[in-house]
């Protein structure tokens, strides 16, 4: 076994690349396809697929060795220890390598397995008719006795030249059968005699793994969040650990993230065609391209799409023939004619030639099947499964076809069944909106999936923007960095356990038994529950204008694509950051960061803290953890310790315990778990509402990292500048040292934050945002205001907009937010509501408040009383000729204006010796009474 | 007498129908929904663009009480839980019940649990319950659902540490989700009540309920009280009783004692309980509205408690006002009932009364006045400490006393005289 040295090495990100030359040599060795293949598949092997297929390696190696190059140098060696008749590193070691195994389970049929293996697995039989499955345990013996298992037999004598650089992959045999059954039962195997041609033997020699290392990754076509790294690198970590150990234990799965399979590539994340039992014969030949409509040929020049009947015509074809793909949607003429109520005939295909369909139409048509590979491995037997996750067309939903879906447009559904990887039959591309409207001329397999499909529920859901961020997976995504050096004592017990808990996950649904959705413990059950029975036609069909896109944009919760006017403090967190995590020792590093709320210290770190993370999966930083509490969402400052022992270790204790645990991990430098040794970055938000009598909590929190093994580093955010001076010197003098402060946000600034969401949307005029800006930077500097703003000032002008085209059917409707759009924002969102309604209030009401004011200058006094009050009212009253209404009722009206703040007055009941007081400036009453139209009289007194 | 009998069941059918339509939001606030200006439609608006274009919101209805904050917000929640039957969950609180942040939590994770039938668990703590909330936002946000929190009594949710409120508008800042938080209040101040972190996260829409202004009035009076001529009423009676309102209405005297209500009741829910209080007056034999069922509802409405409580004093309980008044011209601050005994005493040995009653008795009239509240003790110190020593205060103005003197029928002369000097 290699040590870790090497393997540190190793850890270049290139990607091995080899001279076809080598391919073609390595082709020509018979070795390599020891059976014929069937005609059809090397048609639709590219060729880049088949230099893949090269870069081959055993499996062991790939769990040995973390890099390909090093792989490859591996192959190198097994090569020449077992090349009695092999050709230089052109060893298909696989094979041999599958020999062994088969040597080792002589008893066990794996070959026959792969050999009847073209397993079908079909939804229905997933849902219904699990117990019903096809084959039994002894076909699966019968078809083993095939002339390919000498083969195998043969080859496994070879292999046996090598067998010290092999680990057989055993399995205790008990959990073996009982795996195989499981996932026979899944499955409904059918032979039909088309694809028992297929030499599974080549196939299965063809099947080669990759080696798993961050820097495989880096060859992903596809685009996936960091958090999905980390999953598939953390089962690949798994299973590597679980391979080392195999030789004391026995053989498992081993799971694998990249697997080369009759020509194709396939990787966890891909989407594939998955055979359909009924596969009619007929259709077995799959096109690789689609003919035209028209002439019913293939190539020759560029093929249009129809938007409505997806049918592909060549440009020549049409008439009139193009010149050029069209922008936009373009409709053929024969769904235009069948629109305008023509009844059109496509033209027939010549006599003797079939229209062949292709698997995109097959697809539609439910004749095949699209899945997603969650996961991929190879079978206690040496047969190659994944676990696929459904995608459905439209038709098959409770809902059926509605009438906003498009053509090429899937749902992902929340089943999943382990297919054979025989089943697949190649690659398509299933695309978020988002790709999809730039995918052009990707071929006939894109397909586009928004929404995920609840088959219990029957329900929809929208495709989260950032999938599978599974929070749990991230303690666990960098354990590759350690793993050599720990023993994998406990990791067998984890895989199980984790089955098991996969397999209760998957029960769960159809149990009876009932957890509470909001209690932790049921981890929110029964939320998938939550989801649409349609998708609403409006989200759909919709298209946005540009104030309503100008909204969206400027929604709070929409995260910018940057983050403008905050560099210099990013700049600074991520010195202060790196610094303390690359630092050996990191010790005692605190950050106190403080600003006006609205000023973006929250998002700067939190982005910071994104970008260092894409660093570490890049490989360039050292792995830490992440923990991120608020003070304000805590229930209690002591809770802090559960939270954070919770993200640190996953579990739940009481806070003192957590404090306990924690003490002994940071103080005493004790170890809680695996994975302790790496840096923890600790983000505490509003630290302020932390501050306990005795400040016991924050004085805990800032004491760890001045602990020599604690590796914790703390950013603490609050609003107050002086924070640390107003708490006990001890805790000040370890926290107060490092700081930064994110003043509030000028005017020049705000604007370009307004502008720079709104780029390339042309909603605002220039001086609207302006003013906007100037108007917030100079009362606040709080950006979310500033957004809030101008968010609020294209709702009115999209209001007025939508009410000017109901009431008046002019096309000449600027869609513009002007000055005036923005100003009635301001005025809603700072002017105080009092002027409005002291200016509509009763008549009693305003000879009230007009006593109050004359009350004060009278007296000068703030402060009156009811029975003062009283008196002016009703000399106010006579003097001006209106009826004195009695006192009580005068002390009503007072409530009530007391009830709207205002005045400010005591209870009711205290009547004569009741206290009264203004709540606003009198200039503002004045303001507001001043030109009171039923009563003018009262300027006089104001 | 069977025609009487008749026309007595037509006029109960109509003052029915008036009833039924005066205790009903919908028909009172829909014609004042009509305009662009209206709150109705900005708020429907507000809220049916976070439905449409899924974004997050926050509002406030300020109003007086009575304005009808509440009714027009139902209303436009009715006819959008109709146009959008399936989208759209409502999660109601009041700030007099769940102003606790951890009640208030628990309340939300009932209801969602409730809304979409999943099991509550009420051991569930705050951290669980706001991160199921957090949790449900994202998901309903994924499903198109929007989430509309009604918290009535806005501001005694904007006391203290305001966890609810931060936790609630923080999530909205940063999960993708569709949710409208409406708080309705009556304190005009209430944004200024917000502690400074949740100001910066509300997002500080307002709207404002006023009174409808005075034709506006007018036109919502006849709107509410005519009959409709297509009903099951008879034709001729509804044409008769709309062409009597409609004459009543342009009545001076009528106009009047509208003007009068309004001076000191100024929103439309008082309006719309002053209308109720007229209409049951309606005389069933005549069937018909008049300006006197108007003018018993006013009446009713201007009751001054405080004299009504001097009327039914006994002469004993007067004499023991004037003299408490008598100290407090005197400037005795404060005075308990040894020394409005006192006082009583010297009033009797100067002007010798015919009404002198012995200290038990004394009390007992004491005791009854702090029952009517027409005095009060000073503080709420000395609960221990007899009656008759806790320092009192008047409750009721001299002026107020002089006239419910002056009112009193049997009110010795020497009374008004003593207040006089």
């Amino acid at each position: 076994m290699p040590t870790e040295t090497p393997r540190k090495q190793f850890q270049s990100p290139k990607k091995p690349k080899q001279s076809p030359n080598n391919v073609k040599s390595q082709s020509s060795t018979p070795s390599i396809h020891l059976s014929p293949q069937t005609p059809q598949l090397p048609l639709r092997r590219s060729s880049r697929r088949s230099l893949q297929l090269f870069t081959s390696k055993t499996v062991d190696e790939m769990l040995d060795l973390s890099t390909p190059r090093k792989a490859l140098e591996a192959l190198d060696g097994i090569g020449k220890c077992s090349g009695n008749n092999r050709k230089g590193s052109s060893v298909r070691t696989p094979r041999t390598l599958k020999c062994k195994f088969n040597e080792e389970d002589r008893e066990i049929p794996e070959m026959g397995k792969v050999g009847e293996g073209n397993g079908e697995v079909s939804p229905e039989a997933l849902e219904s008719k699990k117990r019903k499955n096809g084959l039994s345990e002894e076909g699966s013996v019968k078809m083993g006795k095939s002339p390919k298992c000498k083969l195998n037999e043969d080859l496994g004598k070879l292999g046996e030249g090598n067998g010290d650089v092999v680990s057989p992959e055993k399995r205790k045999k008990g959990l073996r059968n009982e795996e195989s059954v499981k996932t026979r039962k899944s499955l409904r195997c059918k032979l039909s005699e088309e694809e028992m041609e297929i030499p599974d033997l080549g196939k299965l020699g063809d099947a080669t793994f990759f080696p798993v290392s961050p820097q495989a990754l880096e060859s992903k076509k596809r685009k996936k969040g960091g958090e999905k790294r980390a999953v598939t690198r953390a089962m690949a970590t798994r299973s590597l650990k679980k391979v080392n150990k195999e030789e004391k234990k026995g053989r498992k799965r081993v799971y694998y993230k990249k697997v080369v399979y009759d020509g194709g590539e396939f990787e966890v994340g891909d989407d594939v065609y998955v055979k359909r039992r009924e596969d009619a014969s007929s259709d077995d030949e799959v096109p690789e391209m689609e003919e035209c409509r028209v002439c019913f040929k293939v190539g020759k020049g560029v093929m249009i799409e129809c938007d409505d009947c997806l049918g592909g015509f060549h440009l020549k074809c049409l008439t009139p023939p193009l010149k050029e793909v069209p922008d936009g949607d373009w409709v053929c003429g024969f769904c235009q004619a069948r629109k305008l109520g023509k009844d059109v005939e496509f033209p027939k295909p010549p006599e003797g030639k079939k229209r062949v369909r292709t698997l995109r139409e097959k697809l539609l048509a439910s004749d095949l099947w699209a899945a997603r590979i969650e996961s991929l491995w190879k079978e206690v037997d040496g047969s190659y499964w994944f676990r696929g996750r459904w995608y459905i067309i439209p038709e098959e939903t409770a809902s059926g076809r509605q009438p906003h879906n498009l053509k090429r447009e899937l749902y992902r559904t929340n089943d999943f069944a382990d297919i054979e990887m025989e089943s697949i039959i190649r690659q398509c591309d299933v695309m978020s909106p988002k790709e999809y409207a730039k995918a052009n001329d990707q071929g006939d397999d894109v397909f586009l999936c928004e929404y995920e499909y609840d088959i219990q529920w029957h329900s929809f859901k929208r495709l989260a923007e950032i999938d599978n961020d599974e929070d749990g997976e991230c303690a666990n995504g960098d354990e590759d960095w350690n793993s050599c050096k720990e023993d994998d004592s406990d990791t067998d017990e984890d895989m199980e356990y984790e089955e098991e808990n996969e397999r209760n996950a998957h029960a769960r649904p159809s149990t009876t038994h009932q957890l509470a959705a909001n209690s932790r413990k049921g981890r929110f059950f029964g939320i998938q529950k939550v989801g649409t029975k349609m998708i609403p036609e409006h989200v759909r069909c919709h298209k946005q204008t540009e104030l309503e896109r100008a909204k969206a944009t400027l929604l709070l919760a929409t995260l910018p694509k940057s983050l403008p006017c905050r560099n210099k403090e990013m700049e600074e967190i991520t010195t202060f950051v790196k610094g303390a995590i690359c630092d050996d020792q990191c010790l005692g590093r605190c950050l106190y960061i403080h600003g006006v709320p609205g000023t973006g210290k929250t998002m700067s770190v939190l982005a910071v803290m994104r970008n260092i993370k894409s660093e570490v999966d890049a490989g360039s930083i050292r792995p830490y953890c992440f923990v991120e509490v608020n003070g304000l969402k805590l229930a209690a400052p002591e809770n802090i310790y559960t939270v954070i022992y919770e993200a640190l270790t996953g579990h739940r204790v009481s806070w003192k315990k957590a404090l306990q645990l924690l003490n002994e991990r940071f103080s005493d430098g004790k170890k809680i778990a695996k994975g302790d040794d790496r840096p923890c970055i600790l983000l505490i938000d509003e630290l302020d509402l932390l501050v306990t009598r005795n400040q016991s909590v924050l004085y805990n929190i800032l004491d760890w990292p001045t602990k020599p093994h604690s590796k914790l580093i703390v950013i603490g955010i609050a609003n107050t500048m002086d924070l640390p001076e107003k708490l006990l010197p001890r805790i000040s003098s370890r926290m107060g040292i490092q700081r930064l402060c994110f003043g509030p946000y000028n005017y020049q600034q705000l604007q370009e934050i307004i502008s720079s969401r709104l780029k390339g949307i042309d909603a605002f005029e220039k001086q609207a945002v302006e003013f906007a800006s100037r108007k917030v930077a100079a009362i606040s500097g709080d950006a979310r205001r500033a957004l809030e703003i101008c968010r609020r000032a294209a709702e009115i002008a999209d209001y007025n907009m939508k009410n000017q085209i109901s009431s008046v059917n002019s096309s000449t409707v600027k869609d513009v937010v002007t000055m005036a759009d923005v100003d009635a924002a301001i005025q809603e969102m700072f002017q105080a509501p009092h002027v409005q309604v002291m200016k509509s209030c009763s008549k009693l009401s305003k000879i009230f408040l007009t006593a109050m004011v004359y009350e004060l200058y009278k007296t000068g006094m703030g402060e009156t009383t009811f029975e003062k009050l009283a008196m002016t009212c009703s000399c106010l009253c006579t003097s001006n000729g209106e009826a004195f209404p009695g006192w009580d009722t005068l002390l009503k009206v007072g409530c009530k204006l007391g009830e709207c703040r205002i005045i400010l007055c005591e209870a009711g009941d205290r009547h004569r010796v009741q206290k009264l007081q203004l709540n606003f400036p009198s200039d503002d009453v004045a303001f507001a009474l001043k030109d009171s139209k039923d009563l003018p009289w009262l300027a006089k007194y104001l | 007498m069977g025609r009487e009998k008749e026309k007595e069941k037509l006029s109960e059918k109509a003052l029915n129908l008036l009833r039924s339509r005066l205790s009903d939001p919908n028909f009172i606030f829909r014609p004042l929904s009509d305009s662009p200006d209206s709150n109705y439609s900005k708020l429907k608006f507000i809220i049916s663009t976070s439905v449409t274009e899924a974004c997050n919101n926050s509002i406030l209805l300020l109003g007086p009480r009575g304005s009808g904050k509440v009714a027009v917000l139902e209303l436009v929640l009715s006819d959008l839980l109709q146009q959008y039957p399936e989208a759209i969950s409502v999660i109601r609180l009041n700030g007099l019940l769940h102003s606790d942040d951890n009640c208030a939590l628990k309340e939300i994770a009932r209801q969602l649990c409730m809304e979409h039938q999943l099991l509550f668990s009420k051991v569930a703590s705050f951290d669980d319950n706001s991160q199921f909330m957090i949790a449900m936002l994202r998901e309903c946000g994924l499903a198109h659902k929007t989430i509309i929190f009604v918290l009535d009594e806005f501001d005694f949710f904007a006391q203290g540490k305001q966890r609810l409120l931060y936790s609630l508008l923080d999530a909205m800042q940063s999960v993708n989700s569709q949710a409208v938080v409406i708080g309705v209040s009556c304190r005009l101040d209430v944004d200024q009540l917000l502690e400074k972190r949740v100001r910066s996260r509300f997002s500080h829409r307002k709207l404002l309920f006023l009174s409808p202004s005075k034709e506006d009035t007018e036109r919502f009076i006849e709107h509410i009280l005519s009959l409709p001529m297509d009903s099951s009423l008879p034709h001729n009676y509804a044409a008769e009783f709309n062409g009597r309102l409609k004459k009543l209405l342009s009545d001076e005297r009528f106009k009047e004692l509208i003007d009068t209500y309004l001076s000191f009741n100024f929103t439309i829910g008082h309006l719309v309980r002053f209308l109720f209080q007229a209409v049951s007056y309606m005389d069933l034999s005549a069937g018909f509205l008049s300006l006197g069922n108007f003018k018993t509802a006013l009446s009713s409405n201007q009751r001054q408690p405080k004299l009504e409580c001097i009327r039914d004093c006994s002469v004993l309980e007067l004499y023991m006002m004037v003299c408490m008044k008598r100290l407090e011209v005197k400037e005795q601050a404060s005075y308990n009932f040894y020394s409005v005994m006192t006082e009583y005493k010297s009033i009797h040995d100067s002007f010798q009364t015919s009404d002198y009653y012995a200290a038990n008795v004394c009390l007992r009239a004491f005791e009854h006045l702090l029952q009517c509240q027409l005095i009060s003790f000073i503080d709420n110190k000395g609960h221990n400490q007899s009656v008759e020593f806790r320092p009192v205060k008047l409750l009721i103005s001299s002026a107020e006393l002089h006239q419910g003197l002056k009112s009193y029928q049997q009110c010795p002369a020497i009374l008004l005289k003593l207040m006089d000097r």
